[in-house]
């Protein structure tokens, strides 16, 4: 059934009005000009090789990369084995368990940011780094626990069960049977953490310090006061490196199965 | 089924206490400051948090834009949903790729194309200039117009997903059926199509209005420093005047208004579902 001229019409618009500022970002860090407008002034490269000799963006690339490394699979260690109580044992209190784990996505970022540094941070001196990197894994414990016991619950019992039976130990079993069979889950748990970890700007407004800081918080930041077309040609180049990680590993994987 | 209890206690208890440490009892310590006065405990700040006309203000402004982007997201969202269930398996399976792309883009990066676009010399701007609309560019960044689009932009990929896989599970005939009883649009929309859809709305719902209410970003660039929303303000009260008992009451509200969305819809939700 092909659509109708109306809803083609829609359609069209809808889809504009999602993508048509991200091609307008694009366009604008190919600008030869000095301020970011569009249409582009001539074509240039310069922006995106400006966007390398910043050093304050190279710091925070680099935080913000080790954060969501980091923090999602320090977020998975200790997800994983949650998940696992929470879908193969009787667990008691499960449900309590799985309100407490997935409580930072309820609550909003800022105030985690906010709680952390006034009463964990200054009263315990807590380095501010430490305290960043827990706060992201805070929040992306609950994708790890949610989509690994996804992974979990399409995953038959009784075949781990069988191994035990057959003489595997339950440890055994895990690594042997379950492990290798939610990979897939524990992938999509994994890219789902970093790109939420990546792009969170809300936590760490108030868990910043003197060098110490996310890159997006660094971006909105920049362009408070510079208004040229690097913060728009560095928004293109992480676009197409997140687009570029998400079709990869959809490509090879399956990745949207699992979310 | 595993019956070790001390075995599921010990996978469990990590992530719990990890959570609990981190997360619960900080954020729980900071709302009940909010509670606090020189006299002990009261409700004082709250009065005196809501007697600002400022405050209020921006309380009733991010109430309105979170009821304002879920409605107006429900309503493109259902028409984008539609459209893009009855397409072809493989230009649909591409359409949702599309509406799902931005999701993957830092929300600084897709807020920041609003300043190019309604700027004062944005695209939008010089559009009325050279069609000879205005005279002089129109201020429309740094206003409740320019939080409500960029709201609307960062929000509506979650609803129309939710609303398509809702619609995925509408058995094939029923529009049809009801099509041939003599139903018009409108009778099977109301009458069909939206009780047989009300949980995908609900989530995208829920998705969207907690969203919106706390946003960052979007009033943070778009709103500048005038047009402020609940986490904005939040921010500018720490950062500014080190008001840490307004920022309690504004967390509180926050929180407040996210647990009871979510517990409300769910219960919207389930009722209805029943009946």
């Amino acid at each position: 059934m092909s659509l109708r001229f109306p809803a083609a019409l829609v359609l069209s618009l809808v889809i504009l009005f999602l993508i048509g500022p991200f091609l307008i970002i694009v366009a604008a860090s190919f600008s030869a000009g000095d301020t970011l407008a569009f249409p582009p002034q001539g074509f240039s490269l310069k922006w995106i090789a400006k966007v390398f000799t910043v050093e304050s963006f190279r710091q925070s690339f680099v935080t913000s990369m080790i954060l969501a490394i980091g923090g999602t699979l320090v977020a998975l260690a200790l997800g994983v084995p949650a998940a696992y109580a929470m879908s193969r044992y009787r667990l008691p209190f499960a449900e309590t368990v799985r309100t407490i784990v997935s409580a930072p996505v309820i609550v909003p970022g800022i105030i985690v940011g906010l709680a952390l540094l006034r009463y964990v941070v200054v009263p315990m001196g807590m380095p501010i780094t430490l305290a960043l990197f827990l706060a992201h894994t805070a929040l992306v414990l609950p994708y790890a626990v949610r989509v690994v016991s996804a992974s979990l619950a399409n995953l038959r019992s009784d075949i781990e069960e069988a191994a035990i039976l057959l003489g595997s130990s339950r440890l055994g079993a895990f690594f042997d049977i379950v492990l290798p069979n939610i990979r897939g889950g524990i992938l999509a748990a994994f890219i789902l953490g970093f790109v939420t970890s990546f792009n969170q700007v809300p936590v760490s407004l108030f868990l910043s310090g003197p060098g110490v800081r996310t890159l997006p918080v660094d971006m909105l930041g920049y362009m408070e006061i510079v208004f040229d077309p690097s913060v728009a040609a560095l928004s293109s180049l992480l676009a197409f490196l997140s687009m570029g990680i998400v079709l990869a590993a959809e490509r090879f994987l399956g990745f949207s199965r699992y979310v | 089924m595993f019956q070790n209890r001390n075995e599921a206690l010990l996978l469990a208890l990590p992530a719990a206490v990890f959570a609990a440490v981190i997360f619960l009892v900080p954020v729980a310590i900071l709302l009940s400051e909010s509670f606090r006065s020189p006299a002990g405990w009261s409700l004082a700040p709250y009065w005196a948090f809501f007697s600002e006309p400022l405050n209020q203000t921006v309380f009733w402004r991010t109430l309105k834009l979170g009821l304002q982007v879920t409605a107006v997201s429900a309503v493109i969202g259902y028409a984008a949903a539609f459209a893009i269930v009855s397409l072809p398996a493989g230009s649909k399976g591409r359409m949702i790729g599309l509406v799902m792309l931005p999701l993957m883009i830092s929300p600084v990066a897709r807020t920041y194309a609003w300043i190019v676009i309604l700027g004062r010399t944005g695209i939008v701007n010089q559009a009325l200039h050279g069609l000879g609309l205005t005279d002089a560019p129109i201020r429309i960044l740094f206003s409740e117009t320019a939080i409500f689009i960029g709201l609307l932009q960062l929000f509506l990929p979650l609803m129309i997903i939710s609303l398509i896989s809702a619609l995925e599970n509408l058995p094939r005939d029923v529009v049809p059926a009801a099509r041939v009883l003599g139903a018009n649009w409108l009778q099977i929309f109301w009458k069909v199509v939206l009780p047989l859809t009300r949980e995908g709305l609900v989530i995208g719902g829920t998705l969207v209005f907690t969203g919106s209410l706390t946003a960052y970003i979007t009033p943070a660039i778009l709103g500048g420093s005038k047009v402020l929303m609940l986490e904005t303000l939040l921010y500018q009260r720490v950062t500014v005047a080190n008001d840490f008992v307004s920022a309690g009451v504004i967390a509180l509200i926050l929180v407040v208004m996210s647990f009871a969305t979510n517990l409300l819809l769910k219960r919207i939700a389930t009722v209805r579902t029943r009946t």
